[in-house]
């Protein structure tokens, strides 16, 4: 042993040269250890969800900087950072994520885009939440302003998922949780998508409530355009079922005897009451126009355009509003068409037999009653009537041979003489119109098929 | 530890070396070497110097030099004690006996 102390008084001038190499391995390897450490330290907390985490390396000392979402991640994080080999010391500088009280989310949208706001418990979820939306609005931008907090009701990524399937179901609106109450606001994208979304939030998740749903549906409408130069009536629009839709297109297609019907209804839930009603009384005026517009959305109808003649025109204005349900409202613009030259009687006459070819005057069964759908003709004929002042005009009633002939030849009568009623209530002076009744002694056709009574049910016009 | 040996591996064998060289030739070396009283702050001065490092109480950047300073004054200390002893061997076994 005392060799070993007189061998090592003599050690000291290696401390020289070891100094200075300690330097340069100082001065070397600082950087390289601590950019290591670094690196190492990373790579640990890879496994860890943290927040905003930043690591800086003094030497073999590790600050570790971030925001941590229990007291148990916060823990884990320190510990695997001190775990890293090499590491002497870690400074904690974490914190935990702030809790929110209440905790609030939102999810926005507008035309432009879908907006995400509030909380999320997770940055794992956040992302979730952000990818979700951008499938459910595709195309849409979304943009994530999400923060991060702790405090979200148990359940909430579910509740938050279906909430956002229904975005994509809202034209506008906000969708908002708070704690666990759901509030909902906007107007629906289609008709029907109301409904869908309050069935779909049948299905939140345990512990969920709706506070407010005060989603709208857009307005259920349905349009007819009459076009005189085309010759069309064109329905666009939604009807409530496929029987609503074939009942409006029979009564269109009685209505308007010289235009084509374009049918571009599509069926859709969501329609006002009395909605059959209200169109069909409203398809009778329009058909009374030479060119107009009907717009109906929910409980409110506008109608414009020209009527034939200004008798037509005030009764269109005042009379429809009887026609429709309570509650709904009625907005007539309605014009007169500039009255059309005069013409002498041989014209007329060519006129009326024109109009009564394409269309007939209707009536009840059995009865003198005019058919409403009938307003239409005989609108053109009264219009077609003031252009001959001068002339006087025959209204001749025709029966098929059903029923016993004194039966038909009054019933042939009372039906001309109903047309004359109805013109002279439309301002035509009686002293022009003579009513005939000849019964079923001048049919058109065979009185054997339905085809040909229907052809011998008729009113003629002539000019004498 | 076990970090710092493996990292700097190439300068503590650089350490081991001298302390080897410096233990070779001390062994032969004629003259005085550190008085006694030199010796022993020497000996306080490393000793306190490692209760510094086992202890964390300097920081940063300092605390790693210190550490890895230690560590290659340990393997010069190891260096110089295989060195010596090695040599003592080889001299006391050319010598012819008394």
């Amino acid at each position: 042993m005392q060799k070993l102390f007189r061998w090592a008084s003599k050690w000291w001038p290696g401390l020289i040269p070891l100094a200075v190499m300690w330097g340069f391995a100082a001065w070397n390897n600082t950087l390289p250890v601590e950019a290591d450490l670094s690196a190492r330290s990373s790579a640990a907390l890879k496994e860890t969800v943290l927040d905003k985490t930043r690591i800086a390396v003094d030497g073999r000392d590790v600050s570790l900087a971030a925001d941590a979402f229990s007291e148990e991640g916060r823990r884990d994080a320190v510990m695997a950072v001190d775990l890293v080999p090499g590491v002497r010391l870690v400074d904690d500088r974490t914190r935990l994520v702030p809790e929110a009280t209440p905790f609030v989310w939102n999810a926005e949208r507008d035309v432009v885009r879908v907006t995400l706001s509030g909380s999320a418990p997770l940055p794992s979820m956040k992302a979730r939440l952000t990818e979700a939306a951008r499938k459910e609005v595709n195309g849409v931008e979304v943009a994530d302003q999400m923060g991060l907090a702790r405090g979200a009701p148990p359940r909430f990524e579910a509740a938050a998922m279906l909430l956002l399937d229904q975005i994509g179901k809202l034209k506008d609106g906000k969708i908002t949780i708070t704690d666990t109450k759901v509030n909902l606001s906007g107007m629906a994208r289609d008709l029907g998508g109301r409904e869908a979304i309050a069935a779909a939030l049948k299905n939140l998740p345990e512990g969920f409530s709706i506070a407010a749903n005060e989603i709208k549906a857009p307005p259920y409408i349905f349009q007819a355009y009459k076009d005189p130069v085309a010759a069309t009536v064109t329905l666009t629009g939604y009807v409530p079922d496929n029987s609503v839709h074939a009942a409006i297109a029979t009564s269109a297609s009685r209505k308007f005897f010289t235009e084509k019907v374009v049918d571009n209804l599509k069926a859709s839930i969501g329609a006002p009451g009395s909605f059959n009603t209200a169109v069909v009384a409203a398809l009778g005026a329009l058909s009374r126009l030479s060119t107009g517009t009907l717009v109906v959305s929910d409980r409110e109808v506008k109608l414009s355009g020209d009527a034939l003649y200004e008798g037509a025109a005030n009764d269109i204005r005042s009379g429809l509003g009887k026609d429709f349900p309570k509650n709904w409202q009625y907005k007539p613009e309605i014009t007169v068409k500039p009255a059309a030259g005069p013409v002498d009687g041989t014209v007329c006459q060519q006129l009326f037999s024109e109009l009564l070819n394409k269309g007939k005057i209707r009536f009840a069964t059995k009865r003198a009653d005019i058919d409403p759908d009938s307003a239409g003709i005989l609108d053109h004929l009264i219009e077609t009537a003031l252009r001959c002042p001068t002339t006087n005009i025959e209204v001749a009633g025709h029966t098929d041979a059903d029923g016993e002939d004194s039966f038909n030849q009054a019933l042939s009568e009372k039906r001309a003489q109903a047309v004359i009623d109805y013109l002279v209530k439309a301002g035509l002076p009686a002293t022009r119109f003579t009513p005939v009744g000849y019964g079923a002694t001048q049919p058109l056709a065979g009185n054997d098929t339905d085809e040909g009574k229907a052809q011998n049910r008729r009113i003629e016009f002539l000019v004498r | 530890m076990p970090y710092l040996v493996s990292f700097h591996l190439g300068w503590l064998i650089a350490s081991l070396l001298l302390g080897f060289c410096m233990g070779w030739i001390s062994v032969v070396q004629r003259g005085n070497g550190t008085s006694k009283v030199t010796a022993r702050w020497l000996a306080v001065l490393a000793v306190a110097l490692v209760a510094a490092s086992f202890t964390h109480v300097v920081p940063g950047r300092f605390g790693y030099w210190l550490d890895l300073g230690l560590v290659m004054f340990a393997c010069y200390l190891v260096g110089c004690i295989i060195g010596a002893w090695l040599r003592d061997r080889v001299v006391s076994r050319s010598q012819p006996v008394a």
